[in-house]
């Protein structure tokens, strides 16, 4: 229970003293803390990325140029960078923290080991950002535009490869400190379940170690010693595999925290009750299996692969979808139990029964939407064959803005609505602007994607500043292609006031001196529970060596093929900008 | 007003069938109607999904027989 020498000195006594002793933040007041910090470093990130997403949107359909088409990819790589890795992991690792604590009932081992990975991951990510803002100041001589796809022969400042190894070494600790405390747990419950949401974050966090290994090689091994004129250039086939080999499953990443929140967190707002607790643990071991050796599905059409590997790397991904599909129903039947709790009746009534005015139910329903959406594109990206006709255009941000730009950030806005208060102690600012707030979003990515999917089936690249060329007419199938790029933009200018109404909320609340109200943390049990299913589902150990196994078998032959092909560092390539280069030089 | 959920915490502190491995258990105040798993029948999540599946269905035609059979290469130059 609460001790009062624990509490955070910067909150409001009076307000905290009316929140209930089984309230979240009474009985982890440090844990919250550890929670508020990484959520503002993911929204002042949200808030950066956001503003060069609007910047993207206006500049590359021509209405607005407010920054020289040369600095255009410094902006994508900012966009990119900030919110599908710092915006996302932050966030992810806050409800992580939180909802480990709040399933085992117990705080992390060691406060000094959690603020220490909090620092960690926070340094990684100040260094990387630094290296990219500073390509906007020529005179610095640093720059990062290698996006986030930051394979070769794009090259860095090093400050930006050491930054983002910094960054993965602090989720890996993130990750330890939650085993940690899942071990605690362990010893004096022998013998019981796992809890449905620690599970969740035990198996993202294995799926995450075996994906990370990908890019610490590519970052460590390679990049690294490249970006300091250490080693030559290296193989940009080998560098752009491992990182795939992680660029994949990172985005289970990003999406496993918006499962978690929709299976534990949606239905208890919904009135209802999780339909079936063995099916999430299935659902969350699936992606631990397949999320990685799938990768190669990014690379269709990379010359120096097989066509062999690339089958097999579809056949895995079309695999994937089936725990996609699983949570669609679980999820779903899930919510309408809650609405048939609240009276609803029918096959399609019982929707009017949802409490559609709560911004975080509503925000969530509408970014599962999205990714039911987002799933049809996703089809089509899979496919080795059709592929070819979507790659590399703007059909493809299209894509991703359905899955990590509204189902992932989306959801959390959403749940940010319902967790903010719980960890903070302080009322929601405004629930109509919260609602307005999500339902906008939704509204600006149906325009911006909408746009961005038949601009890309009528072959508009992406990643360009201008695209438009006097030589080239784009064919849509139905309406102009001036008429799609003002929709892309007008799409983009909602989505951005919808970021900005969402952190001012967030910030309003933040300061709102009226304590939260109803704040228990504690979520209904699913209808089929644990007892249910079998207790091999929580042998860890045995999914994780599993799921190695698997990556094994489908990375050894392309990777071999790959160093035998043209080899680690295949001559005629030059490291530039490198940094210690003429140093070297001098000193030989 | 409407009773907090933490209010409603003597009612959960009765530790039921339905408890989890972390011993939560809450039933919400506002919900006069509970359901089984028994009682319950998802045939409204049935009734979505049949009309996701027809719309996946209808746009992968659309996506293949228009757009990739269709048409020539997109991108010239
Ligand atoms: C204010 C909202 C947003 C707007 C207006 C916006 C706009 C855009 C545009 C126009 C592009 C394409 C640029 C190009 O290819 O030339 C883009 C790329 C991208 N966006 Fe967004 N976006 C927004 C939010 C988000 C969010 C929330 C995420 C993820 C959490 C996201 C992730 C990305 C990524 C990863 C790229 C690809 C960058 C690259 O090609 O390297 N965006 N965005
Ligand atoms: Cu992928």
């Amino acid at each position: 229970m609460s001790t009062p020498g624990e509490t955070a000195g910067e909150t409001v006594e009076s307000a905290r003293e009316m929140l209930p002793d089984n309230s979240f933040l009474i009985q982890y007041p440090h844990v919250s803390r550890v929670v508020r910090s990484l959520f503002l470093t993911a929204f002042v990130a949200f808030g950066i990325g956001a503003f060069m997403g609007v910047l993207q949107a206006l500049h590359r359909t021509g209405i607005a140029r407010i920054v020289a088409s040369s600095d255009y990819y410094t902006l994508l790589t900012l966009h990119g960078v900030l919110l599908v890795i710092v915006f996302t992991i932050f966030f992810l690792a806050g409800v992580f923290t939180w909802a480990n604590t709040r399933s085992l009932d117990r705080p992390p081992v060691s406060k000094r080991f959690t603020w220490f990975w909090v620092v960690t991951m926070s340094v990684g990510s100040a260094m990387a950002g630094i290296a990219i803002l500073a390509g906007l100041i020529p005179s610095i001589g640093m720059s990062a535009d290698v996006l986030f796809t930051f394979y070769a022969p794009l090259q860095a400042h090093p400050l930006f490869y050491i930054g983002l190894a910094v960054f993965i070494i602090g989720t890996w600790l993130a990750g330890i400190d939650w085993f940690r405390q899942y071990l605690a747990w362990r010893g004096e419950n022998t013998g019981e379940r796992i809890p449905l949401q620690s599970f969740m974050v035990l198996t993202t966090m294995l799926m995450w170690f075996i994906a990370t290994m990908g890019v610490a090689v590519e970052v460590v091994v390679f990049l690294i010693p490249w970006s300091l004129g250490i080693v030559p250039a290296p193989n940009p086939l080998l560098t752009r595999t491992l990182f795939w080999f992680f660029g994949h499953p990172v985005v289970y990443f990003w999406l496993m925290p918006a499962y978690l929140l929709w299976y534990t967190v949606l239905p208890k707002i919904a009135g209802g009750r999780l339909f079936s607790d063995p099916l999430a643990r299935v659902v969350f071991v699936l992606f631990l299996l397949l999320s990685t050796p799938v990768g190669i599905h990014h690379q269709y059409v990379d010359p120096g692969i097989a066509e062999g590997f690339k089958f097999i790397a579809m056949t895995n991904t079309m695999f994937l979808l089936l725990p996609s599909l699983l949570t669609a129903f679980t999820v779903v039947a899930s919510i309408e139990h809650g609405a048939r709790q609240r009276g609803g009746t029918g096959y399609f009534g019982w929707l009017k029964a949802l409490p559609w005015r709560d911004p975080a139910f509503t925000g969530m329903t509408l970014a599962g939407l999205m990714f039911a959406a987002g799933g049809f594109s996703g089809m089509i990206n899979a496919g080795m064959n059709i592929n070819y006709l979507v790659h590399n255009t703007i059909w493809v941000p299209g894509h991703f803005h359905l899955t990590v730009g509204t189902a992932v950030a989306l959801t959390f806005m959403a749940a940010s609505y319902w967790l903010v208060p719980r960890i903070t102690g302080r009322e929601l600012y405004s629930r109509p602007i919260g609602l307005f707030q999500v339902v906008l979003w939704f509204v600006g990515m149906v325009f911006m994607s909408a746009a961005m999917h038949r601009g890309g089936l009528a072959g508009i690249p992406r990643r360009t500043a201008e695209p438009q060329y006097p030589q080239v007419t784009f064919e849509t199938v139905a309406g102009s292609v001036g008429s799609l790029r003002l929709q892309l933009a007008f799409g983009g200018v909602l989505l951005f006031v919808s970021a900005l109404l969402f952190l001012v909320n967030v910030g309003l609340t933040a300061m709102n001196n009226e304590p939260a109200r109803g704040l228990d943390s504690a979520l209904p049990p699913a209808l089929s529970g644990p007892e249910q299913s079998p207790t091999v589902l929580d042998n860890l150990k045995l999914w994780a060596l599993i799921a190695v196994v698997l990556v094994i078998l489908a990375y050894s032959l392309p990777l071999y093929s790959i160093v035998q092909g043209a080899g680690l560092y295949p001559p005629g390539q030059e490291a530039t900008p490198a940094v210690l280069a003429p140093l070297l030089e001098v000193i030989a | 007003m409407t009773a907090t959920e933490a209010e409603a915490e003597t009612d959960s502190a009765v530790v039921g069938e339905d408890v989890y491995a972390d011993g939560t258990l809450v039933r919400d105040p506002e919900i006069e109607e509970s359901l089984s798993q028994d009682e319950y029948d998802p045939k409204g999540t049935l009734a979505l999904l049949l009309v996701y599946f027809l719309i996946l269905g209808l746009m992968w035609t659309y996506m293949y027989f228009v757009e990739f059979l269709g048409n020539g290469p997109t991108v010239v130059g």
